[in-house]
């Protein structure tokens, strides 16, 4: 059995891992169908009767200080969420992995080079650095927002890539391969990859959390994505002010981003456990 | 030993310089522009704030600023904030050390808290307790830190009154007994600690169970066991020593994160330290303060993680001979 | 005979506060620096407002005019030889904090402080009339005018506060702001710097033998609470006595629940007004800028958005001025009188009901709404429905408060949603609407209008000054370069512990002097908790 079959096996078996993961796929389904069952999240239809109402029968999360619904705009911030922490770990990921597998196949020189600015910006405070781009950058679009998490969380996975990659060069059946005449390329598809592919998916659905919940904090001070756009984290930074007299302002969202990184925690983990059966 | 700490050092000392080239760059080539004329009293005319920006050295181009920067930091100088008209580095002299209580106690007890429950969940590997204690520290873990601190806030401090909800002290003990003021301190680091320590608490504790647990199935231990040795011993001398550096490694790391919690929850509970301080300077766009915040938290991280380092390779000497 | 003079004399006196009990004040952000030239933060300047005197102060009704509306502080009594001098006779028993008595030296050393570029001061154009300050002796000191004007006495009093030369003259003004005086100040006002933890609080302790009477109020704190949900729950809690004010409508109706604090409502020194940028067709046509002012409904907008808590505004002014008055003239709402204007323009309406211009241009516009402000946001989307009813396409783009004063500084908008901070003086309106000046945003040009106002600016008294006024006020509506909407009340919260509570619009603890605690104890702080 390969495996990847026998880790897809494993994870199946594991209930915590399994929930994680139907949790992630509701919520994915959830942002993208929710926003049109539910009213427009940026609508104001009464701006000043509709301000801080309980929640209801029209309005289940309650309405905002800005009258707007908190459920339709709970929904509608997960889109953010999920789009920049799963497209900020793949990106960074990925220019992890290829730093990494250059490092790895390279000569002495640019893989020390490579490795010690990955040093040194491993040692760099990327939430202090990540403040002071956001500080002074004005209105930021979900992209950018994502690219620039990405460009500052690449630097472990580059490590783990070129450590897979180095223990292997020397392996046996990749001597082997290169003196049977495979090229560059193919090796390191066909024999290099799956091998590093494991650690890093692992580090990639365990980065999920880690970024839904940085740009939630970004969001939170008021930098990255900026109102009205709703994101879970400018949400709890509007619902603050009415945190004792509307507590489900704050409530919802908080909640929300719990639960999403919760889901990506279990499936991470879950993915973890069934690569590296080590521990469980 | 001494060559593998210098090397460290040498690494330290580049990460600062990076940190202060980043973020002087980042900070200064911005389109926004230092807040010279507040939002609260908006009279300073265009005349004033363009002879604001004059005073301050703003109107010189990039590279003559940066020089000067540099000059000014090489002498110790921080500059001067906009905002408050004072030596940024009294600014931050006053609110470092408030940061470090907080920080400081956040960290001892996140470090005991999480060790304890990893611990103990390694204990009872796979039991009830350890399926429980599982889901909390996966809950604590996922939860963001400043949306916990208003949570707690609203619980603790507004509804059941239990516990102060904003400021170091409370106004009226200026002249109690320093012990009185000592626990008033105590009163008030309560909600803002537990903010960030549990979430930390559950990091720790999360790294320390699969930690041990691996420990736990080495051949030592079963060594150990079929000694006749009670499991607390070979819980404790054995399994836990092995799990010891890379805990410390784990801590040294964990210092950006109360750096950065700290300016979440510093202004949440009226906490005066340094986050207080970057999180108005951000806001403010007072660009010496994120400047020398950026810079202070860049030293503090390297020098975290020098500690860490150090203490590892003092624990296990192995790691000395790596690269 | 002894006997009666010692109970008169007893019933005089200031009765004293409850001994050791400070006052609390919440707000929400520090102080910067506490020295008057410098100090821009609202906390910075309340509190440097009760360390530092003034000549003289403006009495509770901010007639800035005629000298009736101003009472004597440092300054016992003044003159004017001739119509370009005033000259002011200082009280011989002001003296700073360390002993030194207040003299003539310090106000022509404060006057250079203000209007030297190396410190500048936020304040120094508003002293541009003033041409030279000397001492004649060390008790009478010369205030000299570029020409003559009727609120000479306003200038020479209100924007300076007087600082002690013998303290700050050795540094040299650049590093004034800088200077550790900053932190710990040395004043001759009714309260004396005791301590301020960075970020925490400020104490201020009364100055018992005060030249002017004993402060009502022996300590005064300022607690500084960066979150405004948490202030006021301190304020409920009984760990604050006041607040200068309570700005959301959720944290209004928390204090309105609450037994132990009482609002107390005061004009805002703020009027809220959408500012058309002249330069952008078709705001270039006053038809068309009538129009669209005629056709929003500003009292149930802003009934809607505020409830009783503020104003329609009469015109670039808020009731904190004298020249407030139900008697100005404006624009009615008048949606068919309106239509007829566009249509004498050349407009028609469309299908859909919206006006188009003679070549097509639909009737349309972006404004441009700060989201620091809740309130004018929620205005705008109200009056962006008024406005499509009518058929004008008004489409709004909230902005960061930094980023919005730069598209309105370089004229890059169609209409902004700002608001202006006024001062007691009618002064204030040229800094705005005046041809010419840099704050006119809109750049809106009008020579009726500048010689109304420099009409009113020659009266020499308020009776005289306020009908011009009101014509000036009245002509800036007709002319709509900006639609004015609403000017906010102010609601400040104090404890019932205090007594005699007077609040003047433009410095609310200007009177806190007067200020008493009550003696019975009122329970407001025995139901908190967080004090042991």
């Amino acid at each position: 059995m390969s495996p990847w079959r026998a880790a897809a096996r494993r994870f199946g078996r594991n209930r915590a891992a399994v929930v994680g993961a139907a949790l992630v796929g509701a919520l994915v389904l959830a942002s993208l169908l929710g926003p049109l069952v539910t009213p427009d999240p940026l609508a104001q239809p009464d701006p000043v009767r509709l301000q801080d109402r309980p929640p209801s029968a029209a309005h289940l999360f309650g309405t905002d200080p800005y009258s707007r619904d908190v459920l339709s705009r709970t929904l509608s911030g997960a889109r953010v969420s999920l789009v920049v922490g799963v497209g900020a770990a793949l990106l960074a990921v990925t220019l992890g992995a290829g730093v990494g597998l250059v490092a790895g196949l390279a000569g002495r020189r640019t893989d020390q080079l490579l490795m010690r600015g990955v040093d040194v910006a491993l040692a760099l405070p990327r939430i202090i650095l990540l403040l002071a781009v956001f500080a002074v950058w004005e209105r930021v679009p979900p992209v950018a927002v994502l690219g620039v998490i990405a460009a500052t969380g690449w630097f472990q996975t580059s490590r783990i890539v070129r450590a897979a990659v180095l223990s292997l060069r020397e392996a046996d059946f990749v001597v082997a391969a290169r003196a049977l005449g495979a090229g560059g390329a193919g090796l390191v598809r066909r024999h290099l990859l799956p091998h590093v592919a494991a650690p890093v998916i692992v580090s990639a659905s365990l980065d999920v959390g880690n970024i839904i919940l940085l740009e939630a904090g970004l969001s939170y001070l008021g930098l990255g994505v900026r109102p009205p756009t709703p994101t879970w984290g400018n949400m709890i930074m509007d619902g603050k002010d009415v945190l004792f007299s509307a507590p489900w302002v704050a409530l919802a969202p908080g909640c929300a981003l719990v639960l999403t990184v919760v889901a990506f925690n279990l499936a991470g983990d879950g993915l973890r456990d069934a690569f590296d059966p080590k521990v469980a | 030993m001494l060559g593998f700490a210098a090397r460290r050092l040498a690494f330290a000392v580049a990460s600062v310089a990076a940190v202060v080239v980043i973020t002087f760059l980042l900070v200064h080539a911005a389109p926004g522009e230092p807040m010279l004329g507040t939002a609260d009293r908006t009279f300073a005319s265009p005349d004033v704030i363009a002879r604001q920006r004059a005073l301050f050295g703003l109107d010189r181009p990039l590279p003559v600023q940066f020089i000067r920067y540099a000059g000014n930091l090489v002498r110790g100088e921080l500059g001067t904030s906009f905002v408050l008209h004072r030596p940024v580095s009294s600014i931050l002299a006053e609110a470092l050390p408030h940061t470090l209580l907080l920080g400081g106690t956040a960290l001892v007890a996140s470090l005991l808290l999480g060790l304890a429950v990893g611990a103990l969940q390694a204990a009872r590997h796979r039991s009830r307790t350890d399926t429980l204690l599982g889901a909390a520290t996966l809950v604590f873990y996922s939860v963001p830190v400043f949306w916990l601190g208003l949570m707690l806030l609203l619980v603790f401090g507004e509804q059941l009154h239990w516990l102060p909800v904003s400021g170091m002290r409370s106004a009226a003990l200026e002249d109690g007994s320093a012990l009185a003021r000592a626990l008033d301190v105590a009163r008030h680091l309560v909600l803002p600690a537990a903010s960030l320590a549990l979430v930390q608490a559950a990091a720790f504790a999360r790294f320390q169970r699969s930690a041990l647990v691996e420990s736990l199935a080495g051949e030592h231990i079963r060594a150990a066991r079929a000694k006749g040795l009670p499991e607390r011993t070979v819980l404790l001398k054995h399994a836990l020593r092995g799990a010891l550096a890379p805990t410390i490694t784990l801590a040294g790391l964990s210092v950006p994160y109360f750096l950065a919690g700290s300016v979440l929850v510093e202004s949440i509970f009226g906490w005066p330290g340094l986050g207080r301080v970057a999180y108005d300077a951000i806001f403010a766009r007072d660009y010496n303060v994120i400047t020398a915040v950026a810079l202070v938290s860049g030293v503090l991280v390297a020098a975290s993680n020098l500690l860490a380092d150090v203490a590892v390779a003092l624990a296990d000497p192995r790691v000395r001979l790596e690269r | 005979m002894l006997f009666a003079a010692a109970a008169v004399l007893a019933g005089c006196a200031r009765r004293p506060a409850t001994p050791g009990a400070p006052v609390v004040i919440a707000t929400t952000g520090d102080a910067d620096v506490l020295l008057p030239p410098v100090t821009s933060v609202t906390t910075g300047i309340n509190v440097s407002d009760l360390l530092f005197c003034r000549l003289a102060e403006l009495k509770l009704g901010l007639n800035t005019v005629d000298d009736s509306g101003f009472r004597p502080v440092l300054a016992r009594s003044w003159d004017h030889p001739d119509s370009l001098t005033i000259v002011f006779h200082l009280d011989p028993r002001a003296r700073w904090q360390d002993g030194v008595p207040v003299r003539a030296a310090d106000v022509a050393y404060t006057f250079a402080v203000y209007r030297d570029p190396a410190v500048n001061a936020p304040l120094a154009p508003f002293l541009a009339a003033i041409d030279s300050v000397v001492a004649r002796d060390s008790l009478t000191v010369a205030f000299r005018f570029r020409r003559w004007y009727p609120e000479q006495l306003y200038d020479a009093t209100y924007h300076m506060r007087i600082l002690p030369r013998h303290l700050l003259d050795t540094i040299p003004p650049a590093r004034l702001g800088a200077a550790p005086f900053g932190r710990a100040p040395v004043g001759d006002g009714p309260y004396r710097f005791v301590r301020w933890t960075a970020g925490s609080e400020i104490v201020l302790a009364a100055d018992t033998t005060w030249f002017l009477g004993r402060p009502g109020i022996a300590r005064l704190v300022w607690r500084v609470t960066p979150e405004l949900a948490t202030a006021v729950s301190t304020l409920l809690a009984g760990e604050a006595d006041a607040m200068e004010v309570i700005p959301a409508r959720g944290q209004l109706e928390r204090v309105q629940h609450d037994t132990t604090v009482r609002l107390v409502p005061y004009p805002s020194p703020f009027y809220a007004a959408i500012v058309f940028n002249l330069r952008r067709p078709p705001f270039g046509d006053r038809d068309v800028r009538r129009a669209i002012a005629m056709a929003v409904d500003r009292p149930t907008v802003v009934q809607s958005v505020f409830g009783p808590f503020a104003q329609v505004a009469a015109g670039a002014t808020g009731p904190m001025q004298w020249i407030w008055s139900d008697a100005i003239r404006q624009l009615p709402f008048d949606t068919a009188a309106a239509a007829r204007a566009l249509e004498a323009r050349g407009w028609r309406r469309g299908g859909s009901g919206a006006w188009r211009s003679a070549r097509g241009a639909p009737l349309a516009f972006t404004l441009l709404v700060p989201t620091s402000s809740g309130v004018r946001q929620q205005a705008a989307v109200l009056l962006q429905d008024e406005l499509k009813r009518f058929g004008v396409d008004m489409r709004i783009q909230p902005l960061e408060f930094t980023v919005m004063e730069r598209r309105t500084q370089t004229g890059d908008f169609d209409a902004a949603f700002i608001s202006r901070t006024i001062d007691p003086s009618p002064a204030s309106l040229l800094q705005w609407w005046s041809p010419g000046a840099s704050d006119n945003i809109g750049r809106y040009a009008d020579t009726t209008f500048a010689s109304l106002t420099s009409a009113a600016l020659r009266a020499r008294t308020r009776a005289e000054a306020a009908p011009l006024w009101r014509e000036a006020l009245g002509r800036l509506n007709e002319e709509a370069p900006a639609i004015f909407l609403f000017s906010p009340r102010n609601n400040a919260a104090v404890s019932t512990r205090l007594e005699n509570v007077t609040i003047r619009p433009d410095s609310w603890l200007a009177t806190v002097t007067t200020w008493r605690v009550r003696e019975t104890g009122s329970g407001a702080r025995g139901r908190h908790t967080g004090q042991p």
